[in-house]
């Protein structure tokens, strides 16, 4: 059996054109690769694309390359993620799956507890590939970790007692393979999953990893990260993006790399913006030097980013002619230049800034101090305080989710503004 | 001397009217050893609390001792048994007025003087043949109208072996930092005590704990336990084996490990420590794979070659990997990629006063210290930085249990090199850490750590070297208690603080009564919220 698994493909993300032409040319090559290996079927373990209501162009894309996997007789097995689940409860897969160029293996029945309706259990089904035999099944992700009563309420018996080869998919953190700068990620257990699956095909968090944790129950933990770096800081980290393959048991990272990353990081303490020009000027000049000595490609093609941090001698953050800086690297071949001052600070007015390269945390971070701070009536009667605080949570998130979608192309503003009316009215439950 | 009874009983009676039968008259004695004579008929038992009226309140006393009285020579009882013996028609042979010519004596202490509604150190006796009665609720008045900040149900006051209606709380803030004792031999109740403290903080927001539990019983995988409290979010179970649903698997990465991790967890020689640190230096947290990996350190540093392979061949197995073919394998708790997070999480979930239960029964005592060792001083090093930030007032207290404590604060522990369960004994109550020890041999830790340890709570000791141990380091006078300590039955114990008035009998309630009365209670108001599953495609 051999299977590609890929995840957080975030179809149409960065605003930048130049960037997201690279991220949406990731998956396509991600899908040649696929096909060039002849796998039996592909696994894409949630955020196909970036935002709930993607473009015309984003689904263009998705739907084309489908549709070769599909004319190659590869079936494609998919959940939504984080990134493509709309609070109403929809999402574009259903429409790919409807097209017939996915299937969504996140179904099943629920398993009513008539004395206790907060007890009812959700049953999930599999779906077989009929040319491998492999027994397919998962769950959806959902922002801020509100896919977590799924998993609390997930009947694992009928899963387990299941024979075959079978995959686990699902698009959530996991706390024992969480990295450490992602400490506060909002996670579950690893315990929630099934145990004694052949594959558990992870998504939503952006590293490459696969790990055995088979005295746990489990074994081929894996989380493929993305096919592209989604901000800032997973380029530095991650430099490139990539998917598995699972080849009969043998795990083999593929990874999708279109442009070389240079990465330059720079302490300016002490120093002049005059000063802090001179040492991007000889961090050009040294790389150019290295590239020809070592023949490597250096700063051709290359994405470059520039992160300042410390504190300026004197002068401002703007008298930095970054402008001037990113021409010269440009001018050295360098496919796209971005830079991150955040941490830079003058000594003459201290700015106050905020990590700008990870939104959820922020949001969540704000709505956790919140919480509570404004008497609510609706929610005076939902239980004891830890209660009322998670459904506080849980709906102050879900607003933030669909408060914050965009009118979809071609949506009329009068649709638009009923979708959002009908979405808020459902989550404020009214 | 007739006129003096007489007179000593209405002046008690005049004080108190009360109808409650006399146990007994104090007849001798001196501070601390009041003699009691028993009322015939009446029982008093070793540990029994009595109460002595007097003009201004009531002496709360305890027995501590019981022996026979008689009016008749030892030579003339001698011959009446013998008769009653060796003559079987003579069975009917009685002295008489028996009653009065053949008694109990009972030795008492003064326990605490009380007024009603407050209570002090006892420090005069109770008049000459007072009468002396059974203690009663009403007694202890002052226990209930005290005002305790963050109360910790420890139990119920007893009475000998009788268990009276008054709930026992102890400060729960201050017991923790300032340490908790808990000596007992097998079989006495330590896991039920320990169960019944950590049953009735979870819903606490004052204290977070943390568990080392070699046998794992407390989060109750295959029986009751905290799993099954009402508020079971706080509680958090780590478990490198088969987790069941919403345990999260204990999973450390090697990369968190640091060399003092290793102090006190084996003995290790002062080279093999020098090579550590010496590694540490060189390649940080790639330390432990550059030893096993015999990576060369640079500069004039030089190891015998047998000392990196001792140092070697002990990482690999205490933290159970493997290498070979120049790849390293991680086949236990510890692991290269997973449990990155583990240590921090269970911080962050001890700072927000949970109580975590780390499973650490399947793997060797050495690898359980290294695990509690690496929590403990990540904790540790927290406060201490939120005691130098003024921030410490926001954080919970934190309790670590260490079950068979002397593994890691015995004498022979200690003597060999500090370790962070020893500094927490020492300094730990300045920064809000304390540890709750469980021994069965407390005589093996050192004298120093036992009187820092405010709180004990002593259960059933038959060892008479343990028995002392504890003695002498109680935080009241509990010389005259050796036999009371020895005589515990199970669930019955003492409570010595500096945090209580007197030292307090109690009986600890059973945990499985706790749970199943707890859980009766609960299922009659479930929330009724009903689950939804948008998203998911349902048949």
């Amino acid at each position: 059996m051999k299977f590609a698994h890929l995840a957080d493909c975030h179809i149409g993300a960065w605003r930048d054109p130049k960037l997201r032409a690279v991220s949406n040319k990731a998956f396509e090559i991600a899908i040649d690769k696929c096909i060039e290996e002849k796998v039996d079927f592909v696994l894409i373990a949630g955020d196909l694309f970036n935002t709930s209501l993607p473009s015309i162009e984003s689904l263009k894309i998705a739907a084309t390359k489908f549709r070769e996997l599909k004319d190659n007789d590869i079936p494609v097995y998919a959940i939504a993620g984080s990134h493509d689940f709309s609070p109403s409860g929809k999402t574009l897969i259903d429409v790919l799956e409807s097209a017939g160029l996915l299937v969504n293996v996140a179904k099943g029945r629920i398993i009513e507890d008539e004395s206790d309706k907060s007890k009812s259990r959700l049953m999930l089904d599999f779906t077989v590939d009929k040319k491998t035999g492999a027994k397919i099944t998962g769950l959806l992700g959902k922002r801020g970790m509100l896919d977590r009563i799924y998993y609390e309420a997930l009947d694992l018996a009928n899963l387990e007692s299941e024979s075959g080869f079978k995959i686990f998919m699902f698009h959530t953190a996991l706390t024992e393979l969480k990295p450490k700068d992602l400490e506060k990620m909002d996670s579950a257990p690893i315990s929630f999953l099934p145990k004694r699956f052949e594959y558990y095909a992870g998504g939503h968090v952006h590293i490459a990893a696969d790990v055995n944790m088979e005295e746990a129950g489990y074994k081929n933990v894996v989380y493929p990260g993305p096919l592209f770096p989604n901000n800032f800081s997973e380029i530095e980290k991650l430099k490139h993006g990539g998917f598995y393959i699972y080849d009969n048991g043998l795990l083999i990272f593929k990874e999708v790399k279109l442009h070389e990353t240079v990465c330059i990081e720079s302490d300016c303490g002490h120093k002049t913006p005059q000063a802090v020009e001179q040492m991007l000027r000889d961090s050009i000049n040294g790389i150019s030097k290295e590239s020809e000595l070592n023949k490597t490609p250096g700063l051709n093609n290359a994405i470059v980013t520039i992160r300042l941090s410390g504190k300026l001698e004197a002068g401002k953050i703007s008298e930095i002619n970054l402008n001037e800086i990113f021409d010269l690297f440009y001018n050295s071949g360098a496919y796209f230049v971005m830079k991150n001052t955040n941490a830079l600070e003058t000594t003459q007015l201290t700015e106050i800034t905020i990590d700008a390269s990870k939104p959820e945390e922020i949001e969540e971070n704000l709505v956790r101090e919140h919480i509570g701070k404004i008497k609510v009536s609706a929610f005076e009667s939902s239980g004891n305080e830890t209660e009322r605080n998670d459904k506080e949570k849980r709906i102050t998130q879900e607003l933030l989710v669909s408060l914050g979608n965009e009118r979809g192309e071609g949506e009329k503003v009068a649709d638009f503004e009923n979708r959002v009316r009908e979405e808020v009215k459902r989550i404020l439950d009214i | 001397m007739a006129d003096n009874i007489a007179n000593s009983n209405n002046s008690v009676n005049s004080i108190n009217n009360t109808t409650l039968k006399s146990k007994g008259l104090v007849i001798s004695g001196e501070f601390g050893k009041i003699i009691l004579r028993q009322r015939s008929g009446e029982n008093i038992e070793l540990g029994e609390l009595l109460v002595a009226d007097t003009l201004t309140g009531k002496i709360i006393l305890q027995a501590y001792d019981l022996f026979y009285g008689s009016q008749i020579s030892q030579q003339n009882l001698e011959l009446v048994s013998g008769l009653k013996l060796e003559y079987s028609d003579n069975q009917e042979l009685e002295f008489m007025d028996p009653k009065l010519r053949n008694y109990t004596l009972a030795a008492l202490k003064p326990m605490i003087a009380t007024d009603h509604t407050s209570a002090k150190l006892c420090k005069l006796l109770p008049d000459f043949f007072s009468s002396v009665r059974e203690i009663t609720k009403d007694d202890l008045k002052f226990l209930t109208l005290e005002r305790i900040n963050n109360p910790l149900y420890v139990g119920k006051l007893r009475s000998g072996s009788k268990m009276l209606d008054v709930d026992i709380f102890l400060p729960g803030d201050k017991v923790f930092s300032h340490h908790i004792l808990i000596p007992a031999q097998t079989g006495k109740g330590k896991s039920n005590l320990a169960s019944i403290i950590l049953w009735n903080q979870v819903d606490k927001d004052y204290c977070g704990i943390l568990v080392l539990d070699p046998h794992d019983e407390y989060y109750g995988r295959a029986g009751i336990g905290l799993k099954d409290h009402p508020q079971k979010q706080n509680v958090a179970y780590y478990t490198p084996k088969n987790p069941p649903p919403g345990a999260k698997t204990l999973v450390v990465n090697i990369r968190d490990i640091k060399p003092g991790h290793f102090y006190g967890t084996v003995e290790w020689s002062d080279p093999q420590l020098e090579g550590m640190t010496s590694y540490f230096r060189e390649y940080g947290v790639n330390w432990i794979e550059a030893i096993i990996q015999e990576r060369p350190l640079s500069g004039n540093i030089r190891y015998n070659e047998a000392t990196i392979a001792v140092l070697r061949r002990r990482l690999l197995s205490m933290l159970d990997l493997e290498y070979s073919n120049n790849k390293l394998y991680c086949g236990g708790v510890f692991d290269l990629i997973a449990g990155q997070t583990t240590i921090k999480d269970i911080c962050n979930e001890l700072e927000q006063a949970k109580t975590v239960i780390i499973d650490t029964s399947s793997f060797g005592g050495s690898a359980e210290i290294l695990i509690g060792s690496l929590v403990a001083s990540e904790i540790f090093s927290r406060y201490k930085y939120y005691k130098l930030n003024g921030l410490i007032d926001q954080k919970p207290v934190i309790s670590v249990i260490l079950e068979e404590a002397p593994r890691v604060l015995g004498k022979e522990v200690l003597e060999r090199g500090s370790n962070i369960f020893g500094t927490i004994a020492r300094e730990g109550r300045k920064f809000k850490v304390g540890l709750t020890a469980i021994t069965q041999l407390p005589s093996l830790i050192p004298r120093e750590i036992l009187a820092n340890m405010n709180t004990k709570i002593i259960l059933g000791i038959e060892m008479a070297p343990e028995r002392q141990a504890i003695i002498d380091s109680a935080s009241q006078d509990l010389s005259t208690d050796n036999r009371n300590i020895a005589a515990l039955d199970k669930g019955e114990a003492i409570i010595t603080s500096n945090f209580t008035k007197f030292a307090t009998p109690i009986k600890i309630p059973l945990f499985e009564d706790v749970v199943r009365k707890t859980k009766a209670e609960h299922s009659l108001q479930n929330s009724g919220i009903k689950r939804e599953f948008g998203g998911v495609n349902l048949q």
